[in-house]
């Protein structure tokens, strides 16, 4: 009881931090620019929490991850008008939310579509918050049991959750992004003996691949090309019905919007696994337990409310291992981390000890943006519609500056541009191969931990394995790990299934 | 996509390889008598172990489905570069990395910067159909882009967050 009323006293202690002119400035804009870019097609959450790091060095570190934080809640859920009104996902994020949101907007009921994106939104970031506020000290306290073995098997797991996830129908290509990643790692100074590792001599080589440029290149250059490559959208249609949301729908919908809440949190923890998932799976999960399934993707208020609930408590979620492992829980999370990282916040199992206070900053941030999303939502439709009709020909040249000044000014460097032009290409190509990049960049993340804990475990343990395999929370991240690939092998899934079928009647 | 994987598949397989070979050839710093489980090349050669592994599965199952049979023709060629969107993507892919990977660095950046933007903008809304009127609207609207936006970001970087400039 002592630390519930500690926690809670913390978590009042950030929120009073942030009620201030300047923070409530950073938060109107950073909100409003997240939406903005969430709700324009080609400009996704991950390309705009990576270019606006570039725009936040200069801040204190606290308003520097107010503003990203603000600008990732708002692009979730910004991309959830252009899903709607022009049934092209503004973010991957918002895919599922097409099904039944432009069936909905075609029927004129485009304004109420939006309002059951805001009320399932604004669910979703609550119901994150509250598990981010709860989990996060308790899988911080239970990190610091984790020693060389666990992290090894934690980076392996990652990769192969996160790439069977992002490619469900091939997940060997998820595998291959992940693992190139982890190589792309390798690049530079190793971190036990510091030998540089294929550098040749390049002086700029030797920190390896800094993450914003990479990640600006694989998710912003990538995108342009993509988005130049496509054939133009349709402009926005204005909505005649009130946009305002309804507390019925909530009162309706409640056992959806907890499952898709929770959903979202486990899905956003899981390393990797981003918010078009969480979102995925809420829709999914939701179909089932229908009482009106055959409603879905004809325009039903609940598939959509699942979609939004799902993908906005992913936000939350994706923090939980950002804090407590300095693991992303998805691709735009992993720009948090690096942010994190420059602003002088080390993230991990000791936060808990150092800084519970961040904590309770970022669970306070969530609910700002929460706040912000549910007035934009309603105070802000039809400007947002002038926004959607900007061309793609007008947008695309200012991001791909925005993409080079940004990937420039981390270390003033014109190598990084380089990086962010050789990222981009390859995660253009791969991209068009059906390869997910998510798993590229956790991969890339997820390198250095790997590197570092195989060689110390291995050391630890004299060249034995056995601590590897046999040591509780290595058992449970080993057989996840495995049980994953093997179902994903033909002969095996069909003798699981003919198991399972042969013993379930009989259990019954 | 079979053909894509016969190859990927290859490009891996070569990949894991070299890795192997560069991994074998790093220091053992036995001189410094550390423990042979912390060399350096230990790591990259276990991803290029697995990496190895995945691209045979790829080059093993695009074979099964004869995406060995690979082709050039002249043909293929000249129906993927007639395809607007194939041509859309060759122009932006060339704008954007001269831009960025000759441009920028050695030529002034703000001058360059705006220099890009009505480029791109003019190439890509220029129509064959489009009269004077139409055409000089266009231009002003890529200028005005141009300058407003080449100069904000120029003095954002600058003076606000004190960076030099490429």
């Amino acid at each position: 009881m002592g630390i519930l009323i500690e926690n809670l006293m913390l978590f009042l202690q950030a929120i009073g931090g942030f009620i201030n002119p300047w923070a409530l400035f950073h938060m109107a804009w950073s909100t409003l620019l997240g939406i903005v870019i969430g709700a324009l097609p080609g400009l996704t959450a991950t390309m705009g929490v990576a270019l606006i790091t570039t725009l936040t060095y200069k801040l204190q570190p606290d308003l520097a991850i107010l503003v990203l934080m603000c600008v990732y809640v708002g692009a979730i859920y910004g991309g959830s008008r252009t899903a709607i009104l022009l049934n092209i996902p503004g973010t991957p994020a918002n895919a599922a939310t097409t099904l039944d949101g432009f069936p909905l907007a075609k029927q004129g009921l485009a304004g109420r579509a939006m309002g059951v994106a805001t009320s399932g939104s604004v669910m979703g970031s609550i119901i994150g918050m509250f598990f981010l506020a709860t989990l996060a000290p308790l899988l911080g306290n239970y990190a610091l049991k984790f020693q060389s073995y666990e992290f090894f098997w934690l980076a392996i797991f990652g990769i192969v959750i996160s790439g069977h996830l992002t490619s469900l129908e091939d997940p060997i290509k998820g595998w291959i992004a992940g693992f190139l990643g982890l190589m792309t790692a390798m690049v530079g100074q190793e971190g036990i003996h510091a030998y540089e590792r294929f550098t040749y001599g390049t002086t700029e080589l030797m920190g390896g691949f800094a993450l914003i440029p990479a990640m600006v290149g694989a998710f912003g250059l990538a995108e342009v090309l993509t988005v130049m490559r496509n054939p133009p959208a349709e402009i926005a249609q204005n909505p005649q019905d009130s946009v305002i949301p309804r507390l019925a729908d909530i009162l309706k919908y409640k056992r959806t919007i907890i499952r898709s809440g929770l959903i979202g949190t486990v899905i956003g923890i899981i390393p990797g696994v981003g918010e078009d998932i969480g979102a995925w799976v809420s829709y999914a999960a939701a179909r089932r337990k229908s009482k009106e399934a055959e409603k879905f993707g004809k325009g039903s208020v609940e598939g959509l409310m699942a979609a939004e609930t799902g993908n906005n408590a992913v936000v939350s979620g994706a923090i939980i291992p950002v804090l407590t492992l300095a693991i992303p829980g998805s691709a735009p999370a992993a720009v948090l981390l690096a942010a994190m990282f420059i602003h002088g916040i080390r993230p991990g199992p000791m936060i808990m000890v150092e800084s519970p206070l961040f904590v309770y900053q970022v669970v306070a941030m969530v609910f700002f943006a929460t706040i912000a999303i549910l007035i934009y939502g309603i105070a802000l439709t039809k400007p947002l519609l002038k926004v959607l009709a900007i061309p793609r020909t007008r947008l695309m040249p200012v991001v791909f500056v925005l993409c080079v000044i940004g990937s420039y000014a981390i270390t003033s460097r014109v190598f990084d541009i380089w990086v962010m032009l050789g990222f981009g290409l390859f995660g253009y190509i791969l991209r068009e191969m059906k390869y997910p990049m998510a798993p590229l960049v956790l991969g890339i993340i997820l390198g250095d931990l790997l590197d570092k804990n195989l060689r110390r475990g291995l050391v630890l343990t004299d060249g034995d394995i056995t601590p590897f395999f046999t040591r509780p929370i290595c058992i449970v991240l080993w057989m996840v790990t495995f049980i994953s690939i093997l179902m994903t092998i033909e002969p095996v899934r069909h003798a699981l299934q003919r198991l399972f079928k042969k013993n379930l009647p009989r259990r019954a | 996509m079979k053909k894509a994987d016969y190859l990927t598949g290859l490009a891996l397989i070569l990949l894991s390889v070299y890795v192997l070979v560069e991994s074998w050839r790093m220091p053992r710093l036995q001189e410094l008598h550390v423990n042979p489980f912390s060399v350096p090349g230990i790591v990259p050669a276990f991803l290029a172990v697995v990496l190895m592994i995945f691209g045979l599965i790829l080059v093993v199952r695009s074979v099964r489905a004869g995406g060995h049979h690979l082709s050039l023709s002249r043909e293929g060629i000249r129906k993927t570069l007639a395809d607007p969107g194939n041509r859309r993507l060759l122009l932006t892919a060339v704008l954007t990395f001269v831009y960025a990977a000759v441009l920028v660095g050695h030529t002034p950046y703000t001058l360059v910067t705006g220099l890009f933007i009505f480029v791109f903008v003019a190439v890509f809304e220029w129509r064959r159909d489009m009269s004077r009127r139409e055409m000089g609207r266009m231009g002003l609207a890529a200028a005005v882009l141009a300058i407003v936006f080449a100069a904000a970001v120029s003095y954002t970087f600058e003076r606000l967050f004190l960076v030099t400039l490429p």
